[in-house]
């Protein structure tokens, strides 16, 4: 579906996007991370086509973001806002007949977004009369009418009570499910685990990280696995080393051992287990790492520190 | 980056509708010439009402003639005020002299008000020609209105035992007429009307001006339009849709022709009221002028509108785009500033290089050949309507460049050399 090869963007001769290159595939849910001014928006900006690219392509379903290509990409930036003194359902129709809707298709389709939101009431009253949070819904109909292909949104959970953020969810498994790809931008480290597939972070306007959210954990946690038992185990063959972690054991495991090998090893010693699982870094704590100690950003010579898996795509 | 004129269209129905539906647009409508035809009418009638009451007021003229020149003159001053500028109606009023012994006689009938004006006509009136005249009291037209048949009636008085009634007369009021006959274009001289001449000039002028309230009213609802999309930051999202220059165009388009709407509409009120006048003067448009003027227009607000969308861009709120339009919304009203100038010699340096600089070409070419005493070339008008056309496009062009990259930047005004370079470059 999106396709990113190679950009590179600079702003008066400082590089703000290094050689970045990813593609998020149909129906797919793809994180996009990185600190505060890592280029996010600066990439998000040549995906979107409002900036253009020093070097390197954009491509959506295999042709540049241009002219009438647009009309597929919807994008909700961070810092967002809406015509004010403009009845709710004028701002859909406005935006629905930019992605080229009639103002009939449009008015039906924002009425129908209003009423997945709950806002249908609201339709004819002006923005400025709608709450913090009825507002941000409204940005999301604007962003999902004309049933674009690509969504970019870019910390879309800011500001949003728990069942809005339920909703929104659901609303994003809707579009997964409809074939779109999204491409999410958020410091929201519990959400990306929660809802992507993929994910891409980028540092200094490098890629330090990237490929499928599990692969990632999984790789900065170690080879190791977490045991929940009932007593402390000891070391079998294949683990070097046992850590208490949050009520359980985290082992540390040799390089050539398997976590079958090694709960093979733990039931024939009579450890009663409760759980064992593979162990998964959160991700918030990954991200601290990678940008604390500025791992991958000698990507230019050694490339990204986790290589790419191909999509999964479909709901997980 | 491609642009779609159908998407331009959405944005640019967007921005009419929009304007013209807000209340303070229909205000603006209604209330601006409400405002000024009241004040005129107010003024004119105010005027008119105050002359004539003091015509009508002055029942009796108290005289002291120390010079014994107006022994025998005539003891009453017939006068006549026009009520219309057609002067097809006539007041006439009647005025009673009566003759006082001296100056404080004369004080005291004016304090009584058995007379209501006075004039004392001193000894030496003939060799040093100063009077006095009282007026019980000072109201401005009212004072004025009365000294010309007070003046008539001196003239008259001074000659009648020397000369006979009619060249007495001729000499009060020496022409009721003056026509003024100059050699036309054709060398045949022709007698000048001056009041076609002046409806003739009027339509030009009136368009000119046109042009000058569009370019400001319309570049006022672009600063207003583009302030409130930068403070709301309601651009991004939209420029994943549509391209600066699809949001450049309808801008344009869109909030142009409100304003255009706004000052038609005033114009229509100010033609439909001044049509019977036009029809007696037998105004004739020349189409070479109607089709200038429609170019001038289209041009000029090219020219303008592109200038205040790259000020909204680069600027961060309302107050701030205001500051910056401002210089070149004067620039728009040099020629109305120096409007003597242009009519007193429409084909001087002056006149000429302020119809080919293309700021102040609209206005000025289109009040350069409304002047009927101008010859402009043709070289001129081609070279005007070909700068004007160059630098739209140039400015559209630079403005489109500032306005991509503006529109998205918030908190930092760029200075000119950065604006000079995103106009240039695009980057």
């Amino acid at each position: 579906m999106l396709e990113v090869r190679d950009v590179v963007k600079s702003f008066d001769g400082r590089v703000v996007v290094n050689r970045v290159s990813f593609g998020v595939e149909p129906g797919e849910i793809f994180a996009l991370l990185g600190p505060n001014g890592a280029g996010k928006t600066t990439l998000i900006r040549m995906i979107t086509n409002i900036l253009k690219p020093d070097t390197g392509q954009v491509l959506l379903e295999g042709a540049t973001v241009d002219g009438d290509s647009r009309r597929w990409i919807a994008y909700l930036p961070e810092e967002r806002g809406l015509y004010r003194r403009v009845p709710v359902i004028d701002v859909l129709v406005y935006y629905g007949q930019l992605k080229g809707l009639t103002a009939a298709a449009a008015r039906a389709a924002g009425l129908a977004l209003l009423e997945r939101m709950d806002l249908q009431e609201w339709a004819t009253k002006q923005v400025q009369a709608l709450s913090k949070g009825m507002q941000q819904k409204v940005q999301l109909c604007t962003v999902l009418i004309g049933e674009p292909r690509l969504l970019i949104l870019d910390e879309p959970f800011t500001g949003l009570d728990p069942l809005n953020t339920q909703l929104f969810e659901e609303i994003l498994a809707e579009r997964r499910r409809a074939g779109s790809a999204v491409l999410l931008s958020t410091h929201q480290m519990n959400k990306v685990e929660e809802l992507c597939d993929r994910a891409l972070m980028i540092n200094h306007g490098y890629m330090v990280l990237h490929g499928s959210v599990a692969d990632i954990r999984r790789h900065y946690a170690g080879h190791a696995v977490m045991l929940r038992a009932d007593r402390r185990p000891e070391l079998v063959p294949g683990v070097h080393g046992v850590e208490p972690v949050d009520g359980a054991w985290k082992l540390h495991l040799e390089p050539d051992a398997t976590p079958q090998a090694v709960l093979r090893e733990l039931v024939a010693r009579g450890v009663d287990i409760e759980s064992y699982a593979v162990a998964f870094l959160p991700l918030e704590d990954v991200f601290v790492k990678v940008v604390r100690e500025g791992l991958g950003l000698d990507h230019g010579q050694s490339g990204p520190p986790v290589a790419e898996e191909p999509a999964r795509g479909g709901a997980r | 980056m491609k642009f779609s004129l159908s998407r331009a269209a959405v944005v640019a129905r967007r921005e009419y509708l929009t304007v013209v539906r807000r209340k303070a647009f229909l205000f603006t409508l209604i209330a601006v010439p409400l405002y000024f035809g009241g004040v005129m009418a107010i003024a004119s009638r105010g005027e008119m009402s105050s002359r004539r009451e003091s015509m009508r007021s002055l029942t009796t003229l108290g005289v002291v003639d120390s010079s014994g020149l107006y022994a025998q003159a005539s003891r009453l001053i017939v006068s006549s005020l026009a009520l219309d500028a057609a002067r097809a109606q006539l007041e006439t009023y009647r005025t009673k002299v009566e003759f006082l012994p001296d100056q404080a006689r004369l004080e005291q009938a004016l304090r009584t008000g058995r007379v209501q004006q006075g004039l004392v006509i001193p000894a030496d009136y003939l060799t040093a020609g100063r009077l006095r005249r009282f007026a019980s009291s000072n109201n401005l037209f009212g004072s004025t209105a009365s000294v010309r048949p007070i003046e008539r009636w001196l003239v008259r008085n001074l000659l009648a035992a020397h000369v006979d009634t009619a060249r007495a007369e001729r000499a009060s009021r020496p022409a009721v007429a003056m026509d003024l006959y100059t050699l036309g274009r054709d060398g045949r001289f022709e007698m000048k009307d001056d009041r076609r001449e002046m409806m003739d000039f009027m339509i030009p002028f009136l368009v000119s001006m046109l042009l000058a309230m569009c370019i400001m009213v319309g570049g006022q609802y672009l600063l207003q339009s583009l302030s409130e999309e930068k403070e709301s930051r309601i651009l991004e999202s939209l420029l994943c849709t549509l391209s600066a220059e699809d949001l450049l165009a309808g801008k344009l388009v869109g909030l142009g022709a409100a304003g255009f709407t706004l000052v038609a509409v005033w114009m229509a009120a100010g033609l439909a009221l001044g049509s019977p006048l036009m029809a007696v003067a037998q105004v004739q448009l020349e189409p070479r002028l109607l089709v200038l003027a429609i170019v001038y227009f289209l041009l000029g607000y090219l020219f303008y509108g592109s200038l205040m969308t790259g000020i909204g861009a680069v600027t961060n709120n309302m107050r701030e785009a205001q500051q910056f339009a401002m210089m070149f919304t004067f620039m728009n009203f040099v020629p109305v500033i120096v409007l003597t100038s242009i009519l007193a010699h429409p084909d001087g340096a002056l006149a000429v290089v302020l119809s080919l600089f293309p700021p102040t070409a609209p206005t000025t070419m289109m009040l350069r050949l409304g002047t009927p005493s101008a010859e402009v070339a043709s070289w001129q008008i081609a070279a005007s309507v070909g700068l004007l056309a160059l630098a739209g496009w140039f400015v559209l062009r630079g403005s489109a460049r500032v306005f991509r990259i503006g529109l998205l930047m918030y908190g930092k005004t760029p200075n000119l050399p950065e604006i000079l370079r995103w106009a240039r470059s695009g980057r």
